[in-house]
């Protein structure tokens, strides 16, 4: 089962379903910490995601949570979010997640 | 002994007995970086680390070129014991001439011997280290200088800034908002909604880093500050990609682009206050163009924290001497500043010949007018060495009156966020508080009765001394 990283700033913002995140690669090598841009199903549940990953989720001061959340990525994206410097990636990803599931 | 390029100074070190050659393969995953903090807080020497897992041999890892007085020392063409007040003073004085660079072509610019342009960038062929556990990336930039360019004036500020491998050929970083980078981003490129070429520098002349560290006024050149620490020109040479000038002997320069309209996540990191706290995803992101490098680079890491370390030993230099003159500019008597490396840019130590209530006022004052790095000052009277914290301590204890020696000032929108004690809210709209500590006699009491200091050198008479300097062999004590 492959390994992801994210971050959020407490570890209540995570929500379960489907969201848009960074996701970093835990698999050992030179391209360890890579990031990948996704929108993805997420969940606490192992069962509740087809093909499930491990997702570990780290907080605003690098904290890691004790158990894995587990993830399927559905789609890439590139390697950013639209929005200004010095602006919050958090909020830029909020809302392009409820452009997806407006345009849906 | 001097030197041309961060390469030479190991050899500086080395000679010194300042430096440790690893040889043993270490992982660059944790491991250098736990390394390189283990020896910081042991006082140890300048790190080369020359073998790193998952890499070709050849690519190395540095950690701590300056992180000591002793190596800053050095770094200035100084004995290795020169006391911190003579750094201070010598740092002082160099800074007043400016050496102007001259620029060189690619085949006198080691920085050029390899060049990695547009889909052939790969951060991954450098082993950018995971400095600390639960960090958020692979921070490539810690001790770097970073270079952007002013389009009204053709100025290029250097200032340094963490940066993280977000991709293979993305960067983000956060240089704060407050920071010379954001004035000439919001300035020259915001308005235009254009991308800014950047440079980011890694080891370049140690002075160079040093340089970065410094709050230089906007529009003055850092390249001709570092010339006058040379005592001749900095060599730079212009980028593959865009027309930005870069040291030429530096160990890798990383071409590319901040976005106008793009973002990424960046950090947490464990920073400079000595904490990994919530500053993060509130920065830059940036498209490489190009890498080049030399032959065998040095990517020059520092594993930032607890004090002491490169960082709170540079900014004690830095800050301190351009707080120094910006206090003379703003009618503060100054005799000295002093920025003890333990309290990180956030304790601020200022010597005055005359003190009290309206020149601790003009104190807050003066830290308090622009963008804010420091918070806790400390004015102690001239008999006070601002270098000896026991005096300063001492000051502080018996000279600062609770009630009338203390003086606040809020702000918003120019604090800075990374200060651990403020709260989530008070990061995200930058505001903060910060106080002035009285600790001077208060210039209107009658000499007569201002309390004497009582110590050796103070409460007795020059005949008493002379008195007792003269018998003193005669007392048949030991120690002197
Ligand atoms: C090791 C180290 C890391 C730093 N990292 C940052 C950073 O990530 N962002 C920032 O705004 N300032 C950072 N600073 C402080 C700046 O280097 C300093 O404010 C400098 O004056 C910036 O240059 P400027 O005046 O041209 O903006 C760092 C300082 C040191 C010593
Ligand atoms: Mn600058």
């Amino acid at each position: 089962m492959k390994e992801w990283q994210t971050f959020v700033r407490k570890f209540s913002d995570m929500k379960e379903g489907k969201r848009e995140l960074f996701i970093k690669d835990l698999a050992e090598g030179p391209r360890k910490y890579d990031t990948t841009h996704v929108i993805a199903k997420v969940s606490r549940k192992k069962t509740a995601v087809k093909n499930p990953d491990k997702l570990w989720l780290r907080s605003e001061s690098g904290i890691r949570y004790p158990e894995p959340w587990y993830i399927s990525i559905e789609k890439e994206l590139p390697e950013y979010v639209e929005g200004k410097p010095w602006t919050s990636v958090f909020d830029a990803l909020d809302v392009a997640e409820r452009q997806h599931s407006k345009s849906k | 002994m001097s030197y041309k390029s961060h390469r030479d100074f190991f050899e500086v070190l080395d000679k010194e007995g300042e430096l440790a050659r690893v040889k043993k393969e270490v992982n660059w995953d944790v491991e250098v970086g736990a390394i390189g903090r283990k020896v910081y807080e042991s006082s140890g020497p300048c790190l080369l680390f020359e073998k790193i897992k998952d890499y070709p041999a050849g690519f190395r890892i540095s950690n701590g070129t300056t992180g000591t007085w002793p190596r800053v020392a050095l770094a200035m063409n100084l004995p290795k014991n020169t006391s911190v007040r003579d750094i201070y003073a010598t740092y002082e004085k160099r800074l007043e001439k400016k050496i102007p660079p001259v620029t060189v072509g690619n085949a006198k610019a080691p920085c050029k011997e390899n060049i990695m342009l547009d889909d052939k960038v790969d951060l991954y062929r450098f082993p950018a280290p995971m400095i600390h556990e639960g960090d958020g990336g692979r921070y490539i930039g810690t001790w770097d200088a970073v270079i952007c360019k002013d389009l009204e004036t053709g100025w290029q500020n250097w200032g340094m800034y963490r940066f993280m491998v977000h991709t293979k050929n993305w960067l983000t970083g956060w240089p704060q908002s407050t920071s010379q980078f954001a004035f000439i981003f919001n300035r020259s490129y915001r308005p235009l909604n254009k991308p800014m070429p950047v440079a980011v520098v890694l080891g370049a002349d140690p002075m160079s880093h040093i340089i970065a560290t410094a709050p230089i006024k906007p529009f003055e050149d850092e390249a001709a500050c570092v010339g006058s620490f040379r005592g001749k020109p900095v060599d730079l040479v212009k980028c593959e990609t865009s027309d930005l000038y870069v040291p030429a002997h530096a160990e890798i320069v990383i071409e590319g682009e901040v976005m106008p309209d793009r973002i990424a996540p960046d950090g947490p990191f464990g920073e400079y206050p000595g904490y990994r706290s919530g500053t993060m995803s509130n920065g830059i992101a940036v498209k490489v163009n190009a890498v080049t490098y030399r032959n065998d680079p040095i990517l020059t890491m520092i594993a930032l924290g607890t004090p002491p370390d490169d960082s709170s030993i540079a900014a004690s230099l830095s800050a301190a001497v351009a707080m120094k003159k910006g206090l003379l500019r703003h009618g503060v008597p100054v005799t000295d500043v002093y920025v003890p490396p333990e309290g990180v840019t956030h304790l601020i130590i200022v010597g005055v010949k005359k003190g009290g209530a309206e020149i601790a006022k003009k104190v807050l004052d003066y830290f308090t007018l622009r963008r804010i790095m420091t918070n806790k000052h400390i004015v102690v009277d001239e008999d006070v060495d601002v270098f000896n914290m026991g005096e300063v301590l001492h000051a502080f204890a018996t000279r600062c009156h609770p009630g009338r020696g203390i003086f606040y000032e809020h702000y918003e929108g120019r604090s800075n966020s990374l200060t651990p004690f403020y709260s989530p809210e008070e990061r995200s709209k930058l505001k903060g508080v910060s106080v002035v500590f009285d600790s001077t006699w208060p210039p209107e009491w009658p000499p007569e009765i201002v309390p004497v200091k009582a110590s050796y050198k103070t409460i007795y008479s020059a005949e008493t001394q002379a008195y007792v300097e003269k018998n003193w062999k005669s007392y048949g004590i030991t120690k002197k």
